[in-house]
């Protein structure tokens, strides 16, 4: 680990060193090395990266097969004093489902000892549930269900909060209001790990990016740096204008564009700069009087920067 | 504050997550059809006392044949499993355990405050209906005896389900295959092995309380409260083991 080195952190609270975890036959996480300190970070990953895996590694709940792993100064597998630091919002739905909120939250402030009675009131309320605390679980759609687990999360005031696909199930005002709350708990000076597949979410939310797939660390950084990373790859740029096939041709003439193909009055055309193609398109339409109606990216997944960063 | 009074708040602050993770089991483990469910061994346990009576012996001779067989032979092993299990290992399945794993408190206090949920539940369910079937039988002598059998048999088997609630994934077969494999087959053919047989033990505390046939009394086995203390040995022991094991989970998810 160099000081440089953006997996890493120089105030860590969170330190994995090359953690591996395996099911039988099966590798989940394979010499995985970084930090997380105060604020919020993203941990980005397709489906099945091992991103769950890590994280159930961080709270204890998995024990690594190999390699070290500590929270505020301890192993959280092995030292219980480590939980009263950490939380954990899962991604499964799994919730006790003949309680209440209500019941669920004072239950969790009751095993950390939470001295301060007015706490589990204050986390419903953050998360919105108050009106409806009494309701039991088991009857709650998927996003209630998440909310709930955010405030069990938020009672227990941690210093360490571990949040696995927190956002899924949300609406889209409720999704705002997390992202809001997960960066303020970050300002604060918590330290918040926040998985997701979806890039735009993680940018939205965290201000460091740890990319893992398929088990390994892909990159890390800012998500100005993943995005660049993104940016500088080959894609593929679909254009919908009333002069596709002029476009395209004056199109090639930039040295951002490798090449072009038209079919049925839209342009494909192939770049590994697409920052550049971005600035001079408009430009070039506007220039040549060509109205454009359409310009998106072909194979601007996330899957396919993932693709880009382990070749 | 002073160190007495600073040493009662922790006193009285330790003792709050017991409390909270048994008063949790209990509301979270025992949903209503699960409360239901537990009314039918007991319900059987009254009609189990009604046959005792078409026996052709003495009262108590028919009592102690049915508690042989039907109380303490399927009833208290199938009710302490079904509420074993709703404690540990249905948690464990559904993957809520986490809520209560993720927290300060001893593996061992969430084994033992678990185990007295199931417990108390055993305790107000089946032990007044196998007392009740005694009285049914018509031997209400024999009540005290089949409720104090049942209090001790009761705790082994909630213990032993805890256990393996939390040490196989598969928490249901395996407390079946204790059940029916283990006791009712090898330990009834090997002594040796219903010295650790809840079912057996449990009749045998009966046995030392009240009047039993002869044939129904088994050679190599303490009677009475010799049998009630090693049935606390087997509860303690699978408590321990309990505490230990949980520490060592792989915790999963839901989804897992």
């Amino acid at each position: 680990m160099s000081a440089a080195d953006p997996a890493f952190v120089p105030d860590a609270t969170v330190e994995a060193t090359e953690v591996s975890v395996w099911f039988g036959p099966k590798v989940a996480l394979t010499e995985l090395s970084c930090s997380f300190g105060p604020g919020v970070a993203g941990l980005l990953g397709p489906n099945g990266a091992g991103k769950t895996t890590f994280m159930r590694a961080i709270t204890g709940l998995l024990p690594v097969n190999s390699g070290r792993l500590r929270v505020a100064g301890g192993d959280p597998r092995r030292d219980r004093a480590v939980q009263r630091s950490i939380a954990l919002v899962s991604e499964d739905e799994a919730v006790p489902g003949s309680v209440s909120a209500r019941e669920l939250v004072h239950y969790i402030a009751d095993l950390h000892r939470v001295a301060d009675s007015g706490a589990p009131e204050r986390a419903l309320a953050t998360v919105g549930l108050l009106d409806v605390a009494d309701r039991a679980v088991g009857k709650f759609s998927k996003g209630m269900r998440q909310r709930t687990k955010v405030a069990a999360a938020l009672v227990t005031d941690p210093d360490v909060l571990v949040l696995d696909e927190p956002l899924n199930g949300a609406d889209p005002v409720q999704r705002a209001n997390l992202i809001e709350l997960f960066r303020r708990l970050g300002a604060e000076g918590r330290t918040v790990i926040v998985s997701s597949h979806v890039l735009h979410e993680v940018e939205r939310l965290a201000d460091r990016v740890i990319v893992v797939i398929q088990g390994r660390l892909a990159a890390a950084g800012s998500h100005r740096a993943i995005r660049d990373a993104m940016d500088d790859r080959p894609r593929q740029v679909l254009i919908r204008a009333d002069g596709a096939r002029r476009l395209a041709a004056a199109l090639l003439d930039l040295d951002s564009v490798a090449g072009a193909s038209v079919r049925d009055g839209e342009a494909v055309i192939a770049t590994n700069r697409a920052r550049d193609v971005a600035v001079a398109l408009p430009r070039i339409a506007r220039e040549m009087g060509i109205r454009l109606t359409e310009v998106r990216p072909l194979d601007d997944s996330l899957e396919s920067l993932f693709r880009e960063l382990v070749r | 504050m002073s160190e007495q009074s600073e040493a009662e708040a922790r006193s009285s602050r330790a003792r709050r997550p017991a409390i909270a993770v048994t008063g949790f089991a209990l509301r979270a483990c025992f949903p209503r059809k699960r409360r239901w469910g537990l009314l039918l061994p007991c319900a059987m346990a009254i009609l189990f006392g009604l046959l005792a009576r078409t026996d052709h012996g003495t009262a108590s001779e028919g009592f102690a044949r049915v508690a042989d067989h039907g109380l303490f032979g399927l009833l208290l092993p199938i009710a302490c499993l079904v509420i074993g299990d709703a404690v540990m290992g249905a948690e464990v399945r559904a993957g809520t355990l986490p809520f209560t794993w993720l927290s300060p408190v001893p593996f061992r206090t969430i084994a033992v405050a678990r185990w007295a949920a199931g417990t108390l539940v055993a305790w107000v369910t089946i032990v007044p209906a196998f007392a009740l079937a005694a009285v049914v039988a018509g031997v209400p002598e024999a009540a005290a005896a089949a409720a104090a059998a049942t209090v001790v048999g009761a705790c082994a088997y909630v213990a032993v389900f805890v256990l393996l609630g939390c040490a196989t994934r598969r928490a249901t077969v395996w407390s079946l295959g204790v059940v029916l494999l283990g006791e009712s087959l090898v330990a009834t053919a090997l002594v040796s092995v219903a010295q650790l047989s809840p079912r057996w033990l449990a009749f045998a505390v009966f046995g030392g309380l009240t009047d039993v046939p002869s044939d129904l009394v088994r050679d190599g086995l303490a009677r009475g409260w010799g049998a009630a203390a090693q049935l606390v040995v087997i509860t303690l022991v699978c408590l321990t083991l309990s505490g230990w094991r949980l520490g060592h989970l792989r915790v999963s998810g839901s989804s897992d």
